[in-house]
């Protein structure tokens, strides 16, 4: 980047919105991945005005924009592949608009989760969709990855709740998508298009989410399983039973040896233990749920199941699960936390699969997941410094995926491809969908300069 | 491994062990100012596995965020993985003076404690009016900001001990020095053995540190041990007083300030509550309190070398107490205290004191 185009972005954002400095273009080099590249320059924008002027210098200039919220990304989307310009949209942090009436929020990108929830739950309301991330993630973050978390088998991931975005276009116009009502089906569904776009399509600075109201309660269990298709059976059933779990998460026995080992928490070191959640207005509903969820646990063959009987009894319940990512990151320098997806009634196939990759390639890979969806998380465990570990982590991946698209899977549930999976992106979907993603990409970008390198286009 | 930085030698590992998962990013208080991703714990940790890397080198260029860190110590309560931020911060400094690239603040700060024996380069302490180096059970050690900027809260202090007839004594103190390894020099030996000296010449087996960083520095820094093989205990006043009943009541809507040297470095959270409870029984915990409280921006030396941000870190910490409508804010360090009071606004009309000093007046106010 020259000089004068250095310029020409402080003449947009001012001097103390404008960094070309070493110690910030570090910092914006690198995310939750382990992909790595420098910006040459970083800007702070506050006002769409600014975005739109940035990226309509860029286009000009023809140089790399790559938006960027809490970097907290685990697939490479934040990191400038290409150099170019980081555009921190953390200082535009504002709730616009909390309108209880019409059930929704409106939005700055740079909004942490966290405040967002803090904000909504006097009125009773949250954002369901909360990913473990949510006390530092950004909310045009979670919208630029679809972001999902532990409550997606009831509730969804983002793109459920995102009715309306203003966006700016590469060539800096600014776009209007979707409606403040609930229901709309008028013209393309552009807000679809951009939810888990990867900021590679335009650069969000409004959004409008609808909200939930808050149920009041919830009921907790948890069950261990000796074997890991009974509890891939109790999943499949629990799903199909009639009634949503707020949450049914899985940890599997090389997590819980994990745990024991780094922990006193003295876990029983079983195939899988599975926690669920029912949610509701009353004890009377939350327990029917409970209930239900429970018979399912013993009669696909559960160990032990433990009933939360007070809030303090579910929060220990959850420690397992909790827990898990610390002690986890703790095995050894560096962690890979894949994420991939396969239908319900796959995941013990794909656990039984981890494991045997896992083994295969002589490599730590404890895995948590929201079994209510099918979405895992094989979290792989190496020591970052030694090539050979690092290629057989790279080789593991590759085979995990194979499978995963063998299953009928998909290769992310809420992380996103990023750099991390852009080389298998040709496994899951065909030329005639990368073709038509390619056309996509074009027509919003034809100068490519927005996010380039991501998601195998 | 073969490197000629301490930080990496002692702390390769670690700095590896950074995922850059970003959540410290949620309590850093200069990030939470700042936005200013480099300068959050995970901008540090990045810029230092480049320096390992040999991608970057640990010079001028580098001063603003490795010394900006008040070693607050929420980024690693926080870290996944487990990372001590701040251990690796003051060891990346040295290496930092090492190589000529000290925050202007502090070049020659460890010349100057050789002559002037506090932070501050200042001749001569306030005498508080007592007898000192005497025989006694207790030293009570009060520390740089306790003697030359705080002294009315020392001298509130040392009038609640009067009070409650404890046998102490001061002594002529230097500074315990733990604070040149702060900002990137080594401890002072020859300060720290006349601390010793003087303390065990006054034959007591306790001292009470007014300030929980000089707390910190007795029990955990090698060069105190002479203290400990003595079988001298070191104890904060907000632990000595938490046994007492003093028998007055406030009826103010009281919250309390926790320093991070005492709370997330030490545990501390417990005592000045329970005693805080007996004076004050409107007692409020601001929205971020005990291992989840902001900091009032004063350390890891950022007070000297940001004085700005230092200040805006303080206000944050009082719109808080705004926030929940307390009339005064207590705290255990004389660093908050000043910090604190620096960054009071006229318009904002609470309070603000060390615990001791409050118990003190209002002892006075009611006569006992």
């Amino acid at each position: 980047m020259d000089e004068k185009t250095k310029r020409e972005l402080i003449e947009i954002v001012g001097e103390d919105c404008f960094t070309d400095r070493l110690i910030d273009l570090i910092s914006y080099s690198k995310d939750a991945s382990e992909h790595k590249h420098r910006p040459e320059a970083a800007v702070w924008a506050t006002t769409t005005e600014e975005v739109s002027a940035i990226l309509k210098l860029a286009n000009q200039e023809m140089f790399p924009v790559t938006a960027r919220g809490a970097g907290t990304s685990l697939a490479g989307l934040t990191v400038p592949e290409q150099g170019g310009l980081v555009l921190d949209l953390g200082r535009m942090n504002k709730i616009v608009e909390i309108n209880i009436e019409d059930r929704l929020a409106v939005v700055q990108p740079g909004l942490v989760y966290a405040d967002l929830e803090k904000a909504l739950a006097p009125h009773g309301f949250f954002f369901p969709p909360d990913p473990a991330s949510g006390k530092v993630c950004t909310l045009g973050g979670n919208v630029a990855t679809n972001a999902g978390g532990i409550k997606g088998a009831k509730y969804g991931t983002t793109k459920d709740y995102v009715l309306a975005l203003e966006v700016v276009l590469p060539d800096g116009r600014v776009l209007h998508t979707g409606s403040r009502c609930m229901k709309s089906v008028s013209g393309y569904d552009l807000t679809k298009l951009f939810v888990g776009s990867e900021g590679t399509l335009g650069v969000v600075t409004e959004i409008i989410l609808k909200i939930n109201p808050r149920p009041a309660l919830t009921s907790t269990a948890m069950a261990t399983f000796q074997d890991l298709e009974d509890a891939g059976r109790a999943v499949s059933e629990i799903m199909y039973c009639g009634i949503l779990p707020s949450a049914l998460e899985i940890v599997d026995q090389q997590t819980l040896i994990a745990i024991n080992q780094n922990t006193d928490l003295d876990l029983p070191e079983v195939e899988a233990i599975l926690v669920a959640e029912a949610d509701g207005h009353t004890k009377e509903e939350t327990e029917y749920q409970l209930s239900k969820i429970i018979n399912i646990f013993k009669k696909n063959g559960a160990g032990s199941v433990t009933r939360a009987e007070k809030p303090e009894d579910a929060e220990a319940l959850w420690t397992a699960r909790k827990s898990a990512y610390a002690v986890i990151t703790r095995i050894n320098n560096n962690i890979f936390v894949e994420d991939l997806t396969v239908p319900m009634s796959k995941v013990p196939d794909m656990l039984r699969a981890i494991s045997d990759i896992g083994k295969k390639y002589d490599l730590k890979m404890p895995t948590v997941g929201h079994a209510g969806d099918g979405n895992l998380h094989p979290c792989i465990s190496i020591d970052g410094t030694n090539p050979d570990e690092m290629k057989r982590m790279q080789e593991a991946s590759a085979e995990l995926f194979k499978k995963v698209i063998e299953l009928g899977g998909t290769l992310t549930g809420e992380h996103g491809i990023g750099l991390a999976k852009a080389r298998f992106m040709k496994m899951e979907h065909d030329d005639v969908a990368m073709d038509v993603m390619r056309s996509i990409k074009q027509t919003f970008d034809p100068n490519n300069i927005l996010n380039p390198g991501k998601m195998g286009l | 491994m073969k490197t000629k930085y301490g930080f990496e030698r002692k702390f390769r590992d670690q700095v590896l062990r950074c995922s850059s998962c970003g959540f410290c990013q949620a309590v850093c208080p200069i990030f939470g100012l700042t936005f200013r991703p480099a300068l959050n714990a995970r901008g540090k940790m990045l810029v230092l596995q480049e320096v390992m890397d040999g991608d970057a080198e640990l010079n001028q260029e580098l001063i603003e965020t490795l010394f900006q860190c008040t070693t607050c110590a929420n980024c690693s309560t926080n870290c996944p993985s487990g990372v001590s931020v701040p251990d690796i911060i003051k060891e990346a400094r040295k290496d930092m003076v090492a190589e000529g690239a000290c925050h202007p603040a502090f070049i020659g700060m460890n010349e100057a404690l050789k002559m002037r024996h506090n932070i501050y380069g200042e001749e001569n302490s306030e005498d508080f009016e007592r007898e000192r180096n005497r025989k006694a059970d207790y030293v009570y050690f009060i520390g740089c900001v306790g003697s030359f900027r705080e002294d009315e809260a020392t001298m509130e202090t040392l009038d609640l001990l009067d009070r409650l007839k404890v046998d102490y004594t001061l002594i002529d103190e230097v500074c315990c020095s733990g604070v040149l390894e702060d900002v990137g020099h080594r401890i002072n030996q020859d300060l720290v053995n006349r601390n010793i000296e003087l303390i065990l010449a006054t034959g007591a087996k306790k001292v009470i540190t007014g300030c929980p960083y000089c707390f910190r520095t007795f029990n955990d820094v090698n060069s105190y041990k002479g203290l400990r093989d003595a079988g001298v205990k070191v104890i904060h006043i907000s632990q000595f007083l938490k046994d007492f009943d003093f028998d007055v009541i406030s009826d103010m809507v009281v919250t309390y300030h926790d320093p991070c040297d005492l709370g997330r470095h030490c545990g501390i959270y417990d005592e000045p509550r329970e005693t805080i409870r007996k004076i004050a029984p409107n007692f409020v915990e601001m929205p971020h309190n005990r291992a989840d409280a902001l900091c009032c921006g004063a350390g890891g030396g950022v007070r000297g070398a940001y004085p700005a941000n230092s200040i805006a870190m303080a206000r944050r910490r009082l719109d808080e107490v705004e926030q929940v409508g307390a009339q005064v804010v207590l705290t255990e360090c004389n660093s908050c205290l000043h910090n604190l009071a620096n960054a009071k606004l006229r318009s904002q009309k609470f309070n603000i004191y060390t615990t001791a000093q409050f118990i003190n007046m209002l002892m006075t106010e009611s006569g006992k």
